[in-house]
């Protein structure tokens, strides 16, 4: 190591960049206390409230406030955090969680079993959609001495292990809260956690200031002295501000996918797509199967064969990502590759099953009409709408974009006014949580984010069903297997493109990405090179 | 008509107009012949500065799609919103400055009022609400462009039959007993045209302007490829690829001038009397 | 006395207009579609309608429009402006805190423009063909031809892409830190490109229309008299022709200053300069009702405060005009 090292120095200023690069993860470095971290945070969240708000924005902040029982290795396995062991029972109907002893909230008060139930039973199943359907499977939150809470489910939901990140289950302080208005409560401008980083100024706008917390139940943690998060809302500006090094740290969306690769390769300049594996974002060109001729299974492989995946993750998505394969993320658990149909890209097989449908083409090359709305979430899913629409005329199939701000968006995706659009799903891990809501059959609702598409298989639902009550592991894969299988047949929608969202860092920030959660992370752990 | 084209042609910037201004016509007309393929077909390599690669002499935008194509299909979509918008609005201008002008009194204070009220809105932020508002698409671009831009179409006009409606000829049809409508339409409005054609083909170029910036913001017609929405969708990637906004700015910057120049030719031409003092 | 008739006239119109545009923008706003509270809802990453439907509470969506129009006028006659659905503070508070950067750069650009263009107005009326006259007539035909977005673009690839000169984005360095000078001259060099950006267009109308108001002038019989008795031809231009040519062309731009805030709509995006304009249109995206009906009001008052501002002085500068007008 030293001789490699030794050689690189060798060459100059350029080398010894390149030799810190190369050589920094295999360094064992001491870490160094102090100093300020500076993140880049867009959009500016509307409340670091983290119990009422769950926006990306205001999870990243209020995640080092914040605190919940579990959190999640890169493979998904749950790892301590304000719980220090956990245990299901056999039946898979009760679930023991100890608590860390010794922790106190921002305010001094102390932390007990009794905030837990609290947070769990009272708080959030009020403010919290994805809590509330976590909540609505439990019979009881029961706190028998102040370092233990016991959770009894109505029936086995192994996917439960997966509910305590802390975007989806902050602890709330009770005696800040109990009896009050949730949602009115003054408190929620000054939030108070047991994390390592407390509340100091949110200067509207410009900055939010978080400093470290004195009395952080982990000894000798965190080593950071304060953490800055920056309000920038320009996309080139964000983009300058990390280049010229005024911030250490991007998230997300906050580089524009087009300047990424630019960055990326900087010298002083990290990037990673990690730390997304809890979310698992996968994007798809959905379909509502009401639609004529959308509804034919044929149609819609014929689109799949038109799509090729690969210019999309390389061209729009500037190399950021995976093609997507089936219904569940590679990085979500029970993803099983051999069970998929799979769909090259193309043309000629796709004009071959439109044929087959006696689709003909009209005079002017058209066989059908169809309306193509794309999603609002900036540049790179306009490129992606243009692209989709242009493949599309290849096989005859004239899409016409409907330009929609965000709120005719959702508003026209909930009351299934589409033919075609795009979206991406976070998967929460587990299938049970993040997969079968877009699928199964109980969940055709007027709701984004639901199954709109109006696809309707009573194996799918069956095998969805088995696999959510299935403690057995095994058994859950065989039927997440088949379930992936049936849905790669029949594509209820497209996918695309498993998503990677990158987190581009200085190089002297250690410890960025360790998590399943990534930037969401309490960064107690975090530090900067002097 | 020889006197009118005399007259325009001692202006030489405004033949030189013309000449701009009918190859950008031929260009849009003939899009269709020059570049057959659509301009929102990946014909190329992503990226790929002018002349790089053959048949892409103005290279091509981030997903390979050729920029010379997406120019010469976005100038029918920015003639179009400039004639149509502008033919929308002279209609509303005129009507409002022809009843408010002709009338006077009460109904001219309520329909200068209301012009006020509008030119006091920010024309440009007024259009995009309005756009937003109706959702993007070729229509509505086009209604909120004649909406923001007939008020002073309507001051033109009134001021025109204001001083019109006293003269002798119109005096004399309302001794014969012609009805309002004709008076207006057969004997004042002809003889108020000419600076309304000149504002006009102003207003063309405004319009050609407008509509260049609201798809610019990202509220085009999507399905429309046009100037506005090139330099939009390069504009996030101007520091590896200066091509992508500068050709279509420049298209939108020849075309205006020329259709500009053109105006000042037709005012040279249409008023001589005020021609020397230049436009105001 | 007539003066402070005209004053107040001009004062009840301009109420009335305020009316007019809150009642205007809410009634188009409010028909828009888009659910405020189906984006914030969507933007959570899971919705279900007794979610929406709190969130709708909580904002008061759930009310009916005239009661929620009726309670709005109510509320803009105390200043309050009320509660920006999406970023969940009052609005006025992020007006006000944008506010100093938009009447920074417009302020700017407008005095720039104004400045400028009427130097150069009057230089080129008096050589008509010289030098400065081909130039304004050059300058005025280029930047009613030049988008102004794009005018920007070029700007920032040209100084802060090729040259490295000027910051292509932002109003200060980020964590430039410390105010006092250096944080003058910092923002001075970030604002230097969109001010130019902002006002070169009107910089070529006021020179434009100095020009023309000062050849008028010139034939007027009172310069007449004053070239016959002798005078030098700079005392005339200083003492008689520009203070009278250049009245109407402040009256105009007056007229034209409130409009440079919807000018900064565009440059704002192209600059990332945190102003209204850029406000404006985030707002618009988010469908946040109430920050942009408290934009537009914002704007809206800008200009009729600009107008009459401009009236007055008018009135004031120049006893002979006839203000009842």
């Amino acid at each position: 190591m030293s001789h490699v090292t030794t050689r690189y120095f060798c060459k100059g200023v350029l080398g010894a960049a390149a030799a810190a690069a190369l050589s920094l993860p295999a360094m064992a470095q001491d870490p160094v206390d102090g100093g300020t971290l500076n993140i880049i945070i867009n959009p500016e969240p509307p409340i670091l409230m983290l119990g009422i708000n769950q926006q990306g924005p205001t999870q990243a902040v209020a995640g080092k406030i914040y605190q919940s029982l579990l959190t999640y290795s890169k493979e998904l396995e749950p790892q301590p955090s304000i719980a220090t062991d956990w245990e299901m029972s056999e039946d898979g109907l009760t679930y023991t969680f100890t608590l860390e002893e010794g922790v106190t909230w921002h305010d001094g008060e102390p932390f007990t079993a009794a905030d837990v139930v609290f947070s769990y039973d009272d708080f959030l199943p009020e403010t919290h959609p994805r809590w509330r359907n976590v909540h609505n499977r439990l019979a009881s939150i029961e706190a028998p001495d102040d370092h233990t809470v016991v959770f009894t489910m109505e029936e086995p939901f192994p996917a439960f292990l997966m509910s305590f990140s802390v975007d989806n289950a902050p602890l709330i302080p009770k005696h800040i809260y109990e009896g009050t208005d949730y949602l009115d409560n003054e408190a929620n401008q000054t939030p108070i956690g047991t994390g390592p980083f407390k509340f100091e100024e949110w200067n509207r706008g410009s900055y939010i200031h978080l400093v470290r917390n004195d009395d952080y139940w982990k000894d000798g943690l965190p080593h950071l002295d304060e953490i800055y998060f920056h309000v920038i809302p320009d996309a080139a500006s964000r983009a300058a501000a990390v280049e010229t090094g005024q911030v250490h740290m991007s998230r997300a969306e906050d580089i524009e996918f087009f300047d990424v690769p630019r960055l990326a390769g900087m010298p002083n300049l990290e990037m990673t797509t990690e730390g997304w594996e809890m979310y698992g974002p996968l994007g798809w060109l959905e379909f509502n199967t009401r639609v004529e001729p959308i509804d034919d299974v044929r149609f819609r492989k014929a689109v799949m064969h038109a799509l090729d995946r690969d210019f999309i993750v390389e061209n729009i998505f500037f190399g950021l990502g995976n093609p997507a394969t089936g219904p569940i993320n590679s990085a979500t658990l029970f993803q099983d590759p051999d069970a998929l149909v799979e769909y090259d890209y193309n043309l000629d097989r796709a004009n071959e099953l439109l044929d087959e449908m006696g689709l003909e083409p009209g005079d002017d090359g058209v066989r059908v009409s169809l309306r193509l709305l794309p999603l609002p979430y900036g540049e790179t899913w306009d490129r992606l709408a243009e692209y989709t629409r242009q493949q599309l005329s290849e096989i005859g199939v004239d899409a016409e974009i409907e330009a929609a701000d965000a709120g005719t968006w959702a508003e026209r995706v909930a009351d299934w006014d589409y033919d075609m659009t795009f979206n991406y799903l976070y998967q929460f891990g587990d299938p049970a949580i993040g997969v079968s809501r877009s699928y199964i059959s109980d969940n055709i609702r007027r709701t984004l984010f639901t199954n709109t598409m109006g696809y309707e298989n009573e194996r799918v639902d069956e095998l969805f069903n088995l696999a959510a009550g299935e403690v057995d592991p095994e058994k859950r894969q065989e039927y997440y297997s088949e379930v992936q299988q049936i849905l790669t047949d029949e594509l209820p929608v497209a996918w695309l493109i498993e998503l990677g969202f990158p987190t581009i860092y200085d190089t002297r920030v250690h410890n960025a990405v360790t998590t399943a959660i990534g930037t969401n992370e309490t960064y107690d752990d975090v530090w900067i090179e002097e | 008509m020889i006197e009118f084209w005399t007259r325009f042609a001692r202006n030489k910037g405004a033949v030189f107009g013309l000449v701009v201004l009918v190859g950008v016509i031929a260009l849009a007309a003939f899009a269709h012949m020059l570049f057959p393929q659509s301009p929102w077909r990946m014909t190329g390599a992503p990226f790929q500065p002018p002349g790089a690669q053959p048949g892409h002499w103005l290279g091509t935008d981030t997903l390979g799609r050729d920029i010379a194509a997406g120019i010469a299909h976005g100038a029918r979509v920015s003639i179009l919103v400039g004639l149509v918008s502008t033919a929308v609005a002279v209609g509303i201008g005129v009507i409002a400055g022809a009843v408010a002008g002709y009338f006077g009194g009460l109904i001219d204070t309520a329909v200068m009022r209301f012009t006020e009220f509008f030119q006091t809105i920010p024309s440009v932020v007024l259009a995009i609400v309005l756009v937003a508002i109706l959702q993007p698409s070729i229509e509505s671009i086009i209604i909120a462009i004649a909406i923001v831009s007939w008020p002073p179409v309507a001051r033109l006009v009134r001021g025109e039959f204001l001083t019109l409606r006293t003269r002798e000829f119109v005096e004399a049809a309302r001794v014969i007993g012609q009805s309002d409508t004709r008076i207006i339409l057969t004997q004042i409005l002809p003889n108020s045209l000419s600076p309304v054609i000149v504002t006009a083909s102003l207003m063309v170029a405004t319009a050609i302007l407008l509509e260049s910036a609201i798809a610019f913001l990202g509220l085009g017609d999507r399905n429309m490829m046009s100037w506005g929405y090139m330099i939009g969708a390069a504009r996030t990637v101007i520091r590896e690829a200066w091509w992508m906004s500068f050709f279509p700015g420049f298209a939108i910057f020849i075309t205006v001038l020329a259709i500009n120049l053109v105006g000042e030719g037709l005012n040279d031409a249409l008023n001589p009397r005020l021609a020397r003092q230049g436009r105001q | 006395m007539a003066t402070l008739e005209f004053v107040a006239r001009r004062l009840v119109w301009a109420v009335f207009v305020i009316l007019g545009i809150i009642i205007v923008n809410f009634i188009l706003l409010r028909l828009a579609p888009g659910d405020p509270a189906a984006i914030m809802a969507g933007q959570a990453g899971a919705t279900d309608e007794q979610y929406i439907a709190q969130l709708r509470a909580q904002f008061g969506l759930d009310r009916p429009l005239h009661v929620q129009l009726y309670t709005y006028i109510f509320d803009v006659a105390r200043l309050d402006l009320g509660f920006s659905a999406r970023q969940q503070v009052p609005v006025a508070d992020l007006i006000f805190q944008r506010m100093p950067a938009t009447l920074l750069l417009t302020g700017v650009a407008f005095l720039f423009s104004l400045g400028v263009g009427i130097l150069l107005g009057a230089l080129a009326s008096r050589r008509a063909g010289g030098w400065a006259d081909s130039f304004i007539t050059v300058l005025a035909l280029a930047a009613y031809a030049t988008p102004i977005y794009w005018l920007g673009l070029m700007l920032i690839l040209l100084f802060s892409v090729w040259l490295g000169w000027l910051p292509a984005y932002g109003m200060a360095t980020i964590g430039g830190g410390a105010g006092g000078l250096a944080y003058s001259l910092d923002v001075a060099r970030h604002l230097l490109m969109p001010a130019l950006t902002l006002g070169l267009f009107y910089m070529a109308v006021y020179a434009r229309l100095t020009r023309a108001s000062m050849l008028e002038v010139q034939d007027q019989d009172f310069v007449k008299t004053a070239k016959a008795k002798g005078l030098p031809d700079w005392r005339i231009t200083r003492a008689h022709v520009l203070r009278n040519a250049v009245l109407p062309v402040i009256s105009y731009a007056g007229f034209q200053a409130g409009h440079l805030v919807g000018g900064a709509v565009l440059v704002e995006t192209v600059f990332g300069w945190p102003g209204i304009g850029r406000l404006a249109f985030d707002a618009l995206l988010q469908r946040d009702y109430n920050l942009l009906l408290g934009v537009f009001l914002f704007t809206a008052i800008m200009v009729i405060v600009f107008n009459i501002i401009t009236d007055i002085v008018y009135t004031l500068v120049d006893p002979r005009i006839e203000v009842g007008r």
